[in-house]
């Protein structure tokens, strides 16, 4: 591990899809929207205003669900074409500060300042900026987190979002950790969430309590993840996109599943995030892979190459129930499940298929 | 064996059943022809084991006897001979002796008996159809068929039998065209075969669109044979199930738009030079009866062209692989072409509105 203490950003926009429709067009500011499928269809919200947050509307919210919570409820068409533009517009902010940048989503991503000669070398000073010019040049809010990794800035952008700024000092991060509650700590879903809650494990602090070789012992190699964590010490680099060779999504559940169904729709789930970071980081994939884990930790992975290559969820999902029936024996009990793609591609254009 | 034959009577045969030839084979003999010569003429058989040509040639035989020669040689030597000459072929031992005037050639042989030939094809249906019918039955639509893909049952061209009409289907996934002629087909209902991709190029390349004469379709458990005068073609057929067209082929759309064909393939043909080397995108812009067309690349260069269409929807943009458009408008023949779309993410439906024999389904691009 690296002595020398780093300085990492994480810059997050607030509601950026649904702010840059409320940017463009001023009747649809103050009231409740949504960006997403249209409610009447099996449309879901892509992403939700302040406004509607209230009511409880947020992204992956079936969009006939979420007229539900909100009557009045506002919904547009994505624009993805004019958000890829906006993040551009904002990338290009962001590399006045440094050249190391991962973005995450359109609207999401990690700044490796460390060598960065700016505002003498100050990271919060920098952040501050960055957040400035993209009111400035963009009117548009960001909230920003700022601290000696990726685990830390992350959760510093959430502090006082939106439109807020929060740095967690190298001196002040262990102690930052102790009080949260384990579900937020980075790689704790709710399976390992529910698992730890059984062992009394519920925040931070009673997570440090426990030795390594006892968290390795329950939750194997991310035991030792959670080890670190709960110091607040997380090592992993800041990646720029050139190195990236393949993105990819897993979720182990509390309770393992034995509907397909329920399979489709979570690798559906999995595949939305995964496409999302298609989008991010402007690539299309050849590859689509899904792996399977089962009760008894077996793993079985299928992959699809596609010459015309994949960038939405709509190109990927015809594939997932294919490849998921190609993996599955009868009456499977399924504790893993995962989507991965490869084969990466710089995205111009794409070109969407008949059949899907 | 022996014969005597003239120059354009070998050659035009060799041609024929050259293209089987691959330029890389994974058998010595494929690179051969089989020549065999009997009591009714000359034989010319070439292969790459998925597909078989076969000409036949009345020529009167002094010795018969069969042998295989390297055939591009075979057809070079030909080819290069003097218009009209007369030209000896004699098998010599293990050698052909090629005269003609004062030139002499000899190629080396491989037995006959190593030659692949496909079994007798077991006809499951047999019908007859036009030479010319059938010949446009592909060339109308097999700019469509994928190639190379993955899913294999895609590089290749559906047909399908059903009572009173010949259907052909091809699709890359992106685009799909079909087109259907009436022909007078016994049973068979609803029959769907693939034949693959090289096999319905060589084919159409055979067939003659002014001949009168039927050709003889055999449709076997695994091959499919068609009887063209004077030449016998025989293909394997893919063992795939091909997707259902019937799902994507839309029944009409909520806007539709009228063009002048060659008005609307100058512009894309024009506009074409300055799009994305690697997508080829074109993005269409509809507003009343204005078109624009437009391209850009990657290196900053636009090229724009609006042209008068008819049209009574809303303002529209929409966005296509101009290839894929150029080709349907290629093969369109009427003067004017009809779009019918519902909306910039959905599939275009494009025809010929002088004629419903073809359809053209388009999947839009995302530019």
């Amino acid at each position: 591990m690296n002595d020398r203490v780093r300085k990492i950003i994480h810059v997050d926009m607030d509601a950026f899809f649904a702010s840059v429709e409320q940017r463009d067009d001023p009747s649809l500011r103050g009231v409740p929207l949504a960006v997403g499928g249209s409610p009447n269809g099996r449309g879901v919200v892509a992403a939700a205003s302040y406004e509607a947050r209230e009511y409880g509307v947020r992204s992956a919210l079936p969009s006939a669900r979420a007229l539900r919570l909100c009557p009045d409820l506002v919904f547009v068409h994505p624009r993805f074409e004019t958000y890829r533009e906006v993040s551009r517009a904002i990338r290009a902010i962001f590399a006045a500060y440094s050249d190391r940048i991962e973005p995450l989503s359109l609207d999401e991503a990690y700044l490796d300042v460390s060598d960065s000669p700016c505002c003498e070398g100050s990271a919060t000073r920098m952040a501050r900026e960055i957040r400035e010019r993209i009111r400035a040049e963009l009117g548009l809010t960001a909230s920003a987190g700022v601290s000696y990794n990726k685990f830390l800035a992350k959760l510093a952008s959430d502090q006082d979002k939106p439109d807020g700024l929060f740095v967690i000092r190298p001196e002040a991060g262990e102690a930052f950790v102790q009080s949260l509650p384990v579900r937020r700590i980075h790689g704790i879903g709710p399976a390992t969430t529910a698992r730890m809650s059984a062992l009394g494990i519920e925040t931070g602090a009673d997570l440090r309590a426990w030795s390594r070789e006892a968290l390795v012992e329950r939750f194997g190699k991310a035991g030792e993840r959670y080890y670190w964590l709960a110091r607040g010490i997380d090592d992993r680099a800041v990646q720029s996109r050139r190195v990236r060779k393949s993105i990819g999504q897993e979720n182990t559940f509390a309770t393992d599943m034995t509907e397909s169904a329920d399979m489709q729709a979570e690798l559906e789930r999995l595949a939305g995030r995964v496409a999302e970071r298609l989008e991010a980081l402007e690539v299309i994939a050849r590859t689509v892979t899904v792996k399977v884990r089962f009760a008894d930790f077996s793993i079985v992975t299928r992959s699809w190459t596609a010459p015309g290559g994949l960038a939405t969820l709509e190109d990927l999902r015809p594939l997932l129930g294919l490849l998921l029936e190609r993996a599955l024996p009868e009456h499977a009990a399924v504790r893993l499940l995962g989507v991965t793609v490869s084969n990466l591609e710089p995205r111009e254009a794409h070109q969407p298929a008949l059949w899907g | 064996m022996k014969f005597e034959i003239a120059r354009e009577s070998l050659l035009k045969p060799l041609q024929q059943v050259i293209g089987a030839v691959e330029r890389r084979q994974t058998l010595p003999a494929l690179a051969n022809v089989l020549i065999r010569a009997t009591g009714d003429g000359l034989q010319l058989t070439a292969t790459d084991l998925e597909i078989e040509l076969q000409a036949d040639v009345a020529v009167e035989v002094e010795r018969p006897g069969e042998t295989t020669v390297t055939a591009r040689k075979l057809l070079d030597i030909c080819r290069n001979l003097p218009t009209g000459a007369s030209v000896g072929v004699e098998l010599d031992g293990e050698r052909v002796v090629v005269r003609c005037g004062r030139s002499r050639f000899t190629l080396v042989t491989l037995p006959a008996a190593e030659f692949p030939v496909v079994d007798e094809v077991q006809a499951q249906v047999e019908f007859q159809l036009g030479q010319a019918q059938l010949k446009r039955a592909i060339d109308r639509i097999g700019f469509a068929m994928a190639q190379q893909d993955v899913r294999y049952y895609l590089n290749g061209l559906l047909f399908e039998l059903a009572g009173d009409r010949l259907r052909t289907v091809a699709t890359d996934g992106h685009r799909l065209s079909m087109c259907e002629i009436r022909a007078e087909l016994p049973g068979g209902e609803g029959q769907q075969v693939i034949v693959p991709r090289k096999g319905v190029i060589e084919l159409a390349r055979l067939l003659d669109p002014e001949a009168d004469e039927a050709v003889t379709i055999r449709v076997g458990g695994n091959h499919i044979q068609v009887d063209i005068p004077g030449l016998r073609f025989t293909s394997k057929l893919i063992d795939g199930r091909f997707p259902d067209y019937t799902r994507v082929v839309p029944e009409g759309g909520a806007y539709e738009m009228r063009a002048d064909r060659e008005t609307l393939r100058q512009a894309l043909a024009r506009t074409s030079i300055l799009s994305n080397e690697k997508y080829k995108g074109v993005r269409l812009a509809l507003n009343g009866s204005g078109l624009s067309v437009q391209t850009h690349n990657p290196d900053q260069e636009e090229a724009e062209e609006e042209i008068e269409v008819e049209y009574a929807g809303e303002a529209l943009e929409i966005g296509f692989n101009v290839v894929y458009l150029l080709d349907i408008l290629g093969s369109i023949e009427g003067d004017t072409v009809q779009a019918q779309f519902n909306d910039s993410n959905s599939s275009c439906l494009i025809t010929d509105v002088a004629s419903d024999e073809c359809r053209h389904v388009v999947m839009p691009m995302r530019l």
